[in-house]
């Protein structure tokens, strides 16, 4: 195939994460010459969704260095200077990947209740029903083993970044308002959770539900109502607040005679805060969650189907349709400068010019970056086999979970379930996100502790298949062991969810700086950020948008295709050189169709 | 509205029609195979001979009759992502049908047929519908692929499930392969061998037609 690019852009994008692909889609949209490049074979750089094949693959791809070492002199004109870009600021460290389970060999198969009585000695039919993975999943239970993790690879979706949309956030508005929501599909995340006394409690959300809950009393149920609409009404410019500036919202909470429960859900599910929250962040944050109630759902959040990788490719496709130009594979070697301006960029043996450079962080030469970034991410991904919080139903959890001691950092736990296709039937997946300190393992030890059991199953350990939601507890060994602890903290009555497979890794910082000397029409794109929604990315995206086109629309309405009257048609149009007969071919075709049925 | 799920599938536009089952069609194949005037010569009548690559066009709504039914096919276009074979996963996602496209003309696009079966076994879902067509087939005196050869290569694919060849230009075998996908789809969808259950997936929209959207019906604003 022809790998020649076109050579002249109004815009180049270098990578396909979040806020580039915003960008990009904008620029199309507004009918700039749009080129957008990743040299993965991929989208969404860093915040990318892949299956367990592609996850694998990704990880693998990060042992080889990607550092090549050519020192190739491209040709200049008089006055410039080239800049290679440089990986090193999108650097994955620290992975670690394990497995808690056995490879296929002598696992017994574990027939569920619909076939148990046609008897289990009758196993010849089983193995040969084992090739059709969609069968086996209605007729029987077996193990989760490696191999079969492995071979029903395209029903995971994995996410490096995992994050959730508000109802009326950022991001949904601009989903709305520039039409692109048609090309994704979302879930409601089902039920905010929190960590009260050792156990997981879910938090009221709505009206309904905080009356439904028995936990709080009526009193209670006044206070927390009478709080969050004094929230919600005023916002933190309101006298309400007056003398909390610079005061956390704990302290703010604390003048307001809550009882400890209704103060733990304001503080903890609600407004998501340590002790060391501002109150205006914690008055904002509150009043975001309760603006986003009853859109959609139960909750304010909402989760993109298939993961969040979807999202930067939902934004790539409206660029695309707009006349952007898209190549995966093709790696930007570096920039050409001249006189404080980027000029051209170069890539695979081409020199593409343009007037403004969209670039991700992981593709900047190290002479425009002033600082690297203190915030890095630590992140956790584990499979396992039932939820955290077993209910009568699928869930789709979001647990907010503050530090236990000083030295650890808050967590946010998203739990999937396969409704999201993050996962099979009878798995979940679940995500764990904190600001790194140490490792990503070592961060996110402690809550991993209390939630999951990350030990290795023994093969001969017959653990209940977890087909339903509403399983009851299950007698194993596993529990047996568990015992000892819960029945210290007194508290965990459902087995706790075994760990499958477990991947922790370390994130870059998404708070890099450009220096004085760069370019200014060079325009940095961060990577994901510690965030639970999107609209760093959104915001980040709107302020590189308007910088390059300030009295430009961002990203208005793309029409509904029956909006769109293509050259030479009209409507109702000419037929094709006369032809009068197309409907009658039409029936014809109709009728041809049926008889093949 | 007979059935449960297909509806939700839609956020958009056309509320002005009803319609009996709604499913995502989406063509691929190499660059200048005619995707486009596949679409356009089904959905307008028309064939635009036009040059360059596909802007503009996202995806286009017919429905079509189908045993009294009204099955409406929302059928996706590549939007030029093709070219550098970049199509995003998100284009194959809930497709119900698939209709790949090679130039009859043109070798080299009967050759890359076996990388684009690749990314449909990828990226779609093993229920996928897929029709096989060699489109161009009014320049019998340029034809570089015969159909026989095509014939051949689908005893080796298992999942096509139409191989047949076409003219947008002479208007060939166009209505045939979207009205056999749209009765095949239904037939499928009837017998439940393909899953459209999409209760619980919420489309973001205008609220239009969220009201209709199960989970959703509750609170709208």
């Amino acid at each position: 195939m022809d790998d020649d690019l076109p050579t002249e852009y109004d815009v180049i994008v270098v990578g396909t994460g979040m806020t580039e692909s915003i960008v990009a889609a904008a620029a199309s949209r507004i009918g700039k010459r749009v080129l957008h490049l990743d040299s993965n074979e991929y989208y969404g750089g860093l915040w990318a969704t892949f299956n367990f094949d592609g996850f694998q693959k990704w990880m693998e791809d990060l042992k080889i260095s990607k550092h090549d070492s050519k020192d190739f002199k491209p040709d200049l004109e008089n006055g410039e200077t080239f800049l290679k870009a440089s990986n090193q600021y999108s650097t994955v460290e620290n992975i670690a990947e394990e497995w808690f389970i056995s490879h296929e060999a002598d696992l017994p198969l574990v027939l569920t209740k619909d076939t148990q009585t046609d008897g289990s000695n009758d196993t010849s039919s089983l193995t040969t029903e084992k090739t059709d993975e969609d069968k086996n999943d209605k007729k029987e239970t077996k193990h989760w083993s490696v191999d079969r993790i492995k071979k029903e690879y395209r029903r995971f979706n994995i996410d490096l970044a995992p994050k959730l949309l508000y109802a009326r956030g950022e991001l949904v508005e601009l989903l709305i308002s520039s039409n692109i929501a048609r090309y994704a599909e979302f879930r409601a995340v089902s039920r905010v959770a929190t960590c009260m006394d050792g156990k997981l409690i879910q938090v009221p959300c709505s009206r309904a539900d905080v009356f439904a809950n028995k936990t709080v009393s009526v009193i209670e149920k006044r206070m927390l109502m009478k709080l969050l609409t004094s929230c919600m009404d005023q916002g933190a410019d309101s006298p309400e607040f007056d003398g909390y500036h610079d005061k956390t919202f704990l302290e703010y909470l604390n003048t307001k005679n809550l009882t400890p429960i209704v103060n733990h859900y304001v503080m903890q599910a609600i407004a998501m805060s340590t002790d060391k929250t501002s109150c205006r962040d914690g008055v904002n944050r509150t009043k975001h969650f309760l603006n986003s109630l009853g859109r959609y759902g139960n909750t304010p959040f909402l989760w993109p189907m298939y993961g969040s990788g979807e999202l930067p490719q939902c934004f790539c496709r409206l660029c695309a349709v707009f006349g952007g130009v898209y190549c995966l594979k093709r790696h930007l070697d570096g920039v050409v400068v001249s006189e404080d301006k980027c000029k051209a960029i170069l890539t695979g043996k081409q020199r593409l010019s343009l007037e403004h450079l969209v670039v991700g962080q992981g593709h900047l030469p190290p002479e425009i970056v002033a600082s690297t970034g203190e915030n890095q991410i630590s992140r956790g991904i584990f499979i396992t086999d039932r939820s955290i919080m077993q209910g009568e139903k699928e869930n789709l959890t979001l647990l907010y979970y503050p530090p236990e001691e000083s030295d650890q950092e808050a967590v946010t736990v998203i739990e999937l379930g396969p409704s999201t296709n993050a996962c099979p039937q009878g798995l979940f997946m679940v995500h764990m996100t904190c600001k790194r300190t140490k490792t990503a393992q070592e961060d996110l030890a402690y809550v991993v502790k209390r939630f999951l059991c990350a030990k290795t199953l023994e093969s001969n350990v017959s653990r209940t298949p977890t087909d339903s939601h509403t399983q009851t507890v299950a007698t194993d060994q596993h529990q047996a062991q568990e015992g000892d602890k819960g029945a210290n903290e007194g508290t965990i009555e459902n087995p706790m969810p075994q760990v499958l497979w477990s991947l922790y890794l370390n994130l870059p910082a998404s708070d890099i700086k450009l220096n004085e000397s760069a370019p200014s029409n060079i325009h940095l794109c961060s990577g994901p950020d510690l965030d639970l929604d999107f609209d760093f990315a959104v915001n980040q995206a709107k302020e590189i948008f308007k910088a390059m086109y300030p009295s430009e629309d961002f990203l208005p309405r793309a029409p509904d295709p029956e909006e769109i009257i293509l050259e030479g048609e009209e409507i109702p149009g000419p037929k094709f050189e006369g032809d009068n007969t197309s409907g009658e071919n039409e029936k014809q075709d109709a009728e041809k169709a049926e008889k093949e049925e | 509205m007979s059935s449960s799920g297909p509806e939700n599938l839609m956020g958009a536009a056309s509320s002005d029609d009803g319609f009996d089952y709604l499913f995502k069609i989406v063509l691929i194949g190499d660059c200048g195979t005619g995707k486009t005037c596949i679409v356009q010569k089904f959905r307008s009548g028309n064939f635009i001979q036009r040059h360059g690559f596909t802007i503009g066009v996202d995806f286009s709504m017919k429905t079509v009759l189908v045993d009294g039914k009204r099955v409406k096919l929302q059928i996706w276009d590549t939007a030029g992502q093709e070219r550098f074979r970049t199509i995003t996963q998100s284009y194959y996602r809930s497709a119900n049908g698939v209709i790949l496209v090679y130039d009859i003309t043109k070798r080299s696009t009967f050759l890359s047929l076996q990388r684009w079966i690749d990314e449909i076994r990828r990226y779609t879902s093993s229920h996928v519908l897929l029709i096989l067509v060699g489109n161009k087939c009014d320049l019998e005196e340029a034809r570089e692929v015969k159909s026989s050869e095509a014939e051949t290569v689908c005893e080796y694919l298992p999942e096509v499930f139409r191989n047949v060849e076409t003219s947008a230009k002479e208007n060939t075998n166009i209505d045939s392969i979207f009205f056999c996908l749209a009765s095949e789809l239904k037939r499928r969808h009837e017998n439940r061998q393909i899953n459209t259950d999409e209760s619980g997936t919420v489309k973001l929209g205008n609220g239009r037609n969220l009201s209709t959207c199960s989970m959703c019906s509750y609170k709208l604003s």
